[in-house]
């Protein structure tokens, strides 16, 4: 039968074509995880960073992106080999103990994220002139039954979608013509003693919206829902590279704008009208709408996928039924969590007189203060042959991530030092 | 009272019996406990050795040299031999009664520890059907030896695992003393347990899959485990199934994974399976591979009736009557009589979907008619088809009608299956079962 030979064939394409297919079915768990980094928490601290210390900590994005990157390859690289989630390697290997104590404590991590991110929803309305007092109940409840009615790939990728008007802080800041010299020099020349004690905060954050705990277990669960295969190693590098120098494109992009607009003008930022005037040379009046809009989308569909994910490794780690498809019955811790997750989150943003603003910051900074002790686990996991067999780190590879790691406890310490200790000296 | 001098509690859990120190006669420490080595190949296996360490090495030492065992010390004879390998060399016994993990492990040379096999890790409860975590094992004291009855799992054992047990029970005693919690202690019996190998236990233990109990699960129920496991167990599970069960299950299974199985087996397996399949669902999953592998698949099909079915329905999209149909439907000529037909139903009943209706050809395939299976039998006569079929106003759908339309239609007309016609030749039927899937989905 020769038509019907013909007609199966007639998807076949060429073979260049057929490369860039498989690269791009690989593409996906990396530049979604990290556009994720991008949530409102994420814009709150590149705006206020930008705006109180200028171009100064620019330099330290350079560092933060190789850990970033270095930490999301060790976790897809940990998924593809194994098959499992983070949550999963951490239980079969460390215990029950340590797992319930380390995901007792990622869960409160994670609901400061979620509080930041309804804090993000309110900052928004509030540009509107919406209260929070509707907006927040409202986007909770919504986020809840988009939780369990909605599809989550359609969630992530109108996520995406709304992500992209951080493209505009691109534009706005090329429309700004900054001393391009200046950028470049600060951010490829440290200046270590340019860091006085009230940074610390803000560089803590920075690592802390850059590298969060829960983004960990979630790329290791997307890259192993999507099956990726061990010889598929090298496209699903590319696609973590690719991911994270996009997000340090916007992360550096918003730092400028806001250190043109805010820091040279010597503004302070208490509220996110504040944090939009920084796309003023791009949308003139409209800029308020444009960062209103882009800080909407960011953090309802974070909103979403955050309290969703953490229900998902707590159960997995946890042995407890999950999935959105069970009912209340047969996955009551399952529903419990996200739940508990996304009323606790949303109330505490409605207590009267709490700063929206400090909420965003210091969400990340608890991120911070965290990640450090998950990368262990990471970096312990990826040397174990039992679980990675040839695919273990090499010793310079481990010779990098324990300097990352002993790096970032150095200035958390410097945090507490500066924040805690120094203030009672 | 022997070896459980001090000892009196009957049942053991595993947990509280971890990092209790070991020494020998003379009072010397020689370690921590950290995991038992046991018979698998018994029903209950018997604890035949214990493993533990000292400056982070491990060692063996076989139950026969233990003189005292009990939560807070054990005691070896000073004249016993350690062993210095992480797995314990096999005993090669015939063992009459097997269990399930001893079917899995009969091709073992060495047997892995029984925490790294089971603690912590997700096992399938053959009984319950489902994918659990285990948080402890339960150890009864059998005269002087100790066997593995349970696999527990639940809240209680979670808490006595963190060291909130003793805690909790009693304040739960204060106050609902009767609770589940206390009463019902949530238990699989070691005869349930199916390890799912690791692939760290892979790495120097061979495991063997052959498994009558995973086989007897009904294909929709192992579907359901296999989603719940990771895709290293996974695909040794499913790999462990002979090509009419992989069929079967893979009908079941999720639209992602169905490729995902596939794409991991050779095509001349997939072949076997994709043989095995109704022609409609191997046409879908044939549908959602790269074109490269679906006809290499293709190509390795031996029955070549079965193929060009195949090529046939994959022209059509698969939410189409065209995609959803199969081919496999019962043909009979209009001059048959009853007894001929009745005669040939044994002979064709494998390879058809569904025999509700018969559908009268002629030659050249074009349907004359229908006969529900019901009237012909329900005929006293050994009547001729011919006479009794239905030839007007034939329910039918064209290949290209979408699957809503078909389901409408076949509501409407309250019909269990259509044909599939195009310029009158029946090209196959689409069964209720086809399109409620597809119902299904739309709803969630």
């Amino acid at each position: 039968m020769p038509e019907l030979k013909d007609k199966i064939k007639r998807y076949n394409v060429p073979p260049f074509l057929k490369k860039i297919i498989i690269l791009l079915s690989v593409v996906g768990p990396g530049l979604i995880t990290a556009n994720i980094d991008n949530d409102a928490g994420g814009i709150a601290t590149y705006s206020l960073a930008g705006a109180q210390t200028g171009y100064r900590l620019l330099w330290t994005l350079i560092p933060i992106t190789i850990a970033l990157i270095m930490v999301q390859e060790m976790s897809a690289r940990m998924g593809i080999v194994s098959g499992k989630g983070l949550a999963d390697l951490i239980r079969e290997k460390f215990g029950l103990k340590i797992t319930f104590y380390t995901l007792f404590f990622l869960i409160f991590a994670d609901l400061g994220n979620t509080m930041a991110e309804f804090a993000g929803i309110a900052a928004a309305g509030e540009i509107f002139g919406i209260s929070k007092y509707l907006s927040v109940p409202i986007s909770s409840l919504f986020v809840w039954l988009l939780i369990l009615k909605g599809d989550y790939k359609i969630v992530e990728r109108v996520f995406l979608l709304g992500c992209t008007v951080y493209l505009s802080y691109i534009i706005s800041g090329v429309m700004m013509k900054p001393d391009w010299l200046e950028v470049l020099n600060a951010t490829f020349v440290p200046t270590a003693q340019s860091i006085n004690a009230k940074d610390m905060p803000i560089i803590v954050g920075l690592i802390g919206t850059s590298i969060t705990p829960w983004m960990q277990f979630y790329i290791q669960s997307a890259v192993v829902e999507k099956g990726i295969s061990i010889k598929h190693l090298w496209e699903s590098k590319i696609d973590i590279i690719v991911g994270c120098t996009f997000m340090v494109t916007v992360t550096m992009f918003i730092i400028i704008c806001c250190a043109v607009t805010l820091h040279e003008a010597g503004i302070q930022i208490t509220g996110a009208k504040d944090a939009a005037l920084a796309l003023r040379p791009l949308a003139g009046d409209y800029s308020t709408v444009l960062f209103g809009v882009g800080l909407f989308n960011a953090s309802i569909f974070a909103a979403a996928l955050l309290p969703l994910a953490t229900s998902y490794y707590v159960c997995e780690g946890m042995g407890w039924e999950s999935g959105v498809d069970k009912n209340f019955e047969e996955a009551p811790h399952f529903f419990s969590i996200f739940t508990a997750l996304i009323l606790i989150g949303a109330a505490m943003v409605l207590i009267p007189g709490i700063n929206l603003f400090s909420i965003l910051i210091w969400s990340q900074v608890a991120n911070g203060i965290l990640i450090p002790i998950i990368l262990l686990y990471i970096i312990n996991l990826c040397n174990d042959p039992e679980i990675m067999g040839e695919y273990t780190n090499t010793v310079m590879y481990n010779f990098i991530s324990y300097s990352i790691v002993a790096l970032m406890v150095l200035v958390n310490g410097a945090l507490i030092y500066f924040e805690g200790i120094k203030p009672l000296l | 009272m022997g070896i459980f001098k001090n000892f009196n509690e009957i049942s053991v859990h595993f947990s509280s019996c971890i990092n209790t120190k070991v020494t020998n006669e003379s009072g010397k420490v020689v370690g921590k406990l950290c995991d038992f080595f046991v018979d698998y190949e018994e029903i209950y296996p018997i604890v035949i050795a214990i493993q533990y360490k000292r400056n982070g090495r491990f060692f063996y030492i076989n139950w026969t040299d233990i003189v005292l065992f009990n939560y807070k010390n054990i005691v070896i004879k000073d004249s016993a031999e350690e062993g210095h390998s992480r797995t314990y060399p096999k005993i090669s016994e015939k063992k009459v009664i097997t269990s399930i993990l001893a079917n899995q492990f009969t091709e073992a040379i060495e047997y892995p520890p029984l925490g790294k096999v089971i603690l912590d890790k997700q096992i399938v409860d053959t009984s319950g059907k489902k994918v659990v975590r285990v948080n402890d094992i339960q150890i009864i004291k059998v005269g002087q030896f100790l066997r593995v009855t349970h696999a527990e799992i639940g809240i209680r054992s979670m808490l006595r695992r963190l060291g909130y047990e003793k805690i909790t029970d009693g304040i739960v005693k204060l106050i609902r003393p009767k609770s589940n919690y206390l009463t019902k202690t949530q238990l699989i019996n070691w005869k349930y347990v199916h390890a799912i190998p690791n692939r760290n236990i892979h790495s120097n233990v061979k495991l063997n899959l052959t498994n009558d109990d995973i086989k007897n699960i009904h294909p929709a129920d192992l579907a359901d485990i296999l989603e719940d496991l990771d895709s290293y167990g996974r695909g040794v599970i499913f790999s462990g199934l002979d090509a009419r069960a992989k069929a079967e299950t893979l009908s079941e299974v999720d639209e992602d994974l169905q490729s995902s199985f596939i794409k991991n087996e050779s095509p001349e397996e997939a072949a076997k399976i994709i043989e095995e399949m109704d022609t409609d669902d191997a046409a879908d999953i044939l549908h959602d591979l790269d074109d490269d592998r679906a006809e290499k698949i293709i190509s390795n099909i031996q029955d070549d009736e079965h193929k060009e079915e195949l090529q046939e329905l994959m022209v059509y999209k698969d939410d189409t009557a065209g995609g959803l149909m199969s081919s496999e439907f019962f043909e009979v000529r209009s001059e048959e009589t009853k007894e001929e037909i009745l005669e040939r139903i044994p002979q064709i009943f494998d390879d058809v979907e569904t025999i509700y209706d018969l559908y009268i050809i002629d030659t050249n395939e074009k349907l004359l008619g229908t006969l529900p299976l019901s009237e012909l039998l329900s005929s006293k006569e050994n009547i001729i088809v011919k006479d009794i079929m239905n030839t007007s106003d034939i329910k039918s759908v064209e290949p290209d009608d979408p699957w809503k339309e078909v389901a409408t239609y076949m509501s409407k007309y309250s019909l269990l299956t259509v044909p599939v016609l195009k310029d009158n030749e029946i090209l196959g039927i689409v069964s209720v079962d086809d399109v409620l899937h597809w119902l299904l989905n739309e709803r969630s």
